[in-house]
């Protein structure tokens, strides 16, 4: 049996995982998170996790927020990390520039989720259509949801979110990567 | 309402401190005893004294030694405190209210020296001064009204206080016409100091009547039975965070018993017969009691909270800081001390302030102004991460 391994930099990026999960890979495939205190401590940890996990059948997947970063350079990064844990293979995925831009690229879900049904007619707007460019989707959010905070604004979208609508470009290869890594591994 | 700015001069550790830029939640961290519960007093000192007066404030704080005790050790100066108050007053813009008290001691007993409070109508030009009183008598204005469209239309009138320790804004009635005075009293006298006792909470009380949670939470019964009974919506919503939070409780019952009590159920969906509430976990009497504190259908102002971790798994401490954020958000404010890295990863670089000793006095430092954690916060980082690195210096220092 297959083990998905999260690495993650906080708390909220695994109560949407664990929400949106299900709808992504077969039921047969475990999953497991590794939390970490933000993206240094990620960073800092990382390959001693990853060198150090028992269950050799497992596969690993690291995700984190762009932020300010550059999304090249964080990649290449985290990849020489995951080389040294002994797993190059390793799935490494970037929010581009947070989460929350996989939220407002489904802006259904997030009407469902917080009982607003008027809100999915945001997508039409020209901003939203590319959500990963948006500076802060967190700021998005609390335009409609005033007192959006991250875990339970995770937590209630999460299971609502569609794998095919979603808008957000780093949402739809997540989902690619997630499904080739699987493949490849012959579990899906 | 919210509170902006604080400064404290000679009132016991702060010798000298000023807190500007105060966000709406504001975690406040440092070593015990810099004096985290004591600038949650200066809050207290101010509601007694306003309710009864300087003296017996000072003496509540500081025993029959009173204003020796409060004033900081080996200082001769009055103590002093200030709050700027950023209140909407029904007008265009929230108002700038800036309250000033400071006491001095005559002849051995304490007294006010100077009390002043003054706000801006709009954003622009100079303060009007309303109150300006020094020991025991002094200048207020009588007419300040809607009407009152330039500094120099307001009357101001010399008046006399019965006793040269007692608070102008308390004793001059007509001042409870004035909104800016309102918002100060309301303020002052409906800020909630929060200290939960697990071992007060757990009894069930004697039938009676609470609609707020105490502060050591041992009304928290009643108030579950007054929600359950005047508000049902926020019950349930009570009753649904806490299943969300506590694994395995489906539901809670509060139920009056024939003796009068009330008897607090809680049920675990794998068993058929509910758990009173004596006999369940800290942790979940704990959450109990911070959710029913957070979903007050009448919050107060200000709300203070002394080390909420106390009990809880940590995992549940991100949310609870959540909720304390969202509690703050619509329109209140939150003061949280806490010991606790967990709860500390969930605030914004904004919301941190610490304090720390320098030569016996404290001085409180924003989190925001150091600029190494301000460049590892924009680089990813969590605030209780970098507190555990040892970033925020002289936090850990005695």
């Amino acid at each position: 049996m297959t083990t998905l391994v999260f690495l993650l930099e906080e708390p909220s990026a695994k109560d949407a995982l664990e929400g949106v999960l299900p709808k992504i890979i077969p039921r047969d495939v475990r999953v497991e998170y590794l939390l970490f205190e933000g993206k240094q401590d990620l960073e800092k940890r990382m390959a001693r996790k990853i060198r150090g996990w028992l269950d050799k059948h497992s596969l690993f997947v690291v995700l984190r927020d762009q932020d300010n970063g550059d999304c090249q350079v964080i990649k290449q990064r985290l990849m020489e990390r995951c080389g040294e844990g002994g797993r190059p293979e390793t799935l490494v995925r970037i929010a581009c520039r947070e989460l929350e831009s996989w939220f407002v690229g489904d802006w259904q879900a997030v009407g469902e989720a917080f009982n607003l049904p008027n809100l999915h007619k945001q997508s039409a707007k020209a901003i939203y259509r590319n959500p990963d460019k948006l500076g802060s989707s967190v700021t998005e959010l609390r335009k409609f949801i005033p007192t959006y905070q991250k875990r339970d604004g995770a937590r209630r979208i999460g299971h609502h979110l569609d794998v095919e609508r979603n808008r957000s470009r780093s949402f739809q290869v997540f989902v690619q990567g997630l499904n080739r890594l699987l493949a490849e591994q012959g579990a899906a | 309402m919210r509170i902006e700015s604080i400064r404290l001069k000679n009132f016991r550790t702060f010798q000298d401190v000023t807190m500007r830029d105060i966000p709406r939640l504001c975690i406040l961290i440092g070593a015990n005893g810099t004096g985290k519960s004591t600038l949650f007093s200066v809050f207290g000192f101010l509601r007694d004294a306003m309710t009864t007066n300087v003296t017996a404030a000072l003496g509540r704080l500081g025993g029959s030694r009173g204003f020796q005790e409060v004033r900081s050790r080996g200082c001769t100066g009055p103590i002093e405190i200030e709050l700027k108050i950023r209140a909407d007053l029904g007008r265009k813009g929230a108002n700038l209210i800036t309250y000033g008290l400071s006491i001095d001691e005559q002849n051995g007993r304490p007294v006010v020296a100077r009390e002043i409070l003054k706000y801006r109508r709009g954003s622009k030009g100079q303060p009007w001064h309303f109150l300006n009183f020094s020991y025991g008598s002094g200048e207020a204005v009588t007419n300040e009204l809607e009407s009152v469209k330039d500094e120099n239309d307001l009357v101001r009138e010399a008046q006399t206080l019965k006793n040269p320790d007692i608070l102008a804004i308390k004793g001059l009635a007509q001042f409870e016409r004035f909104p800016a005075v309102m918002a100060l009293g309301d303020l002052i006298e409906n800020w909630h100091l929060s200290d939960f006792h697990i071992s007060r909470a757990r009894p069930e009380q004697e039938a009676g009547y609470a609609e707020h949670l105490s502060r050591e939470g041992e009304n928290l019964s009643l108030v579950i039975e007054y929600l359950f009974k005047q508000h049902r919506p926020v019950f349930d919503t009570i009753v649904e965070k806490l299943k969300d939070r506590v694994p395995g409780i489906t539901s809670v019952e509060a139920k009056p018993t024939e003796e009068g009590r009330v008897l607090l159920k809680f049920q675990d969906g794998a068993f058929e017969d509910p758990i009173l509430a004596r006999f369940v976990s800290d942790g979940t009497i704990k959450m109990l009691a911070y959710l029913t504190l957070l979903y007050d259908p009448k919050p107060h102002p200000l709300l203070c909270v002394e080390e909420p971790e106390n009990q809880l798994y940590p995992t549940l401490l991100w949310d609870l800081a959540e909720e304390f954020r969202t509690y703050a958000m619509r329109g209140e404010q939150v003061f949280v001390s806490t010991h606790s890295p967990d709860f500390l990863n969930a605030a914004n670089l904004d919301e941190v302030f610490w304090l720390a000793k320098e030569q016996g006095f404290t001085k409180i430092i924003r989190a925001k102004d150091d600029k190494q954690v301000a460049a590892y916060m924009a680089e990813g980082d969590k605030m209780g991460y970098l507190w555990k690195e040892g970033l925020f210096r002289g936090v850990n220092l005695r």
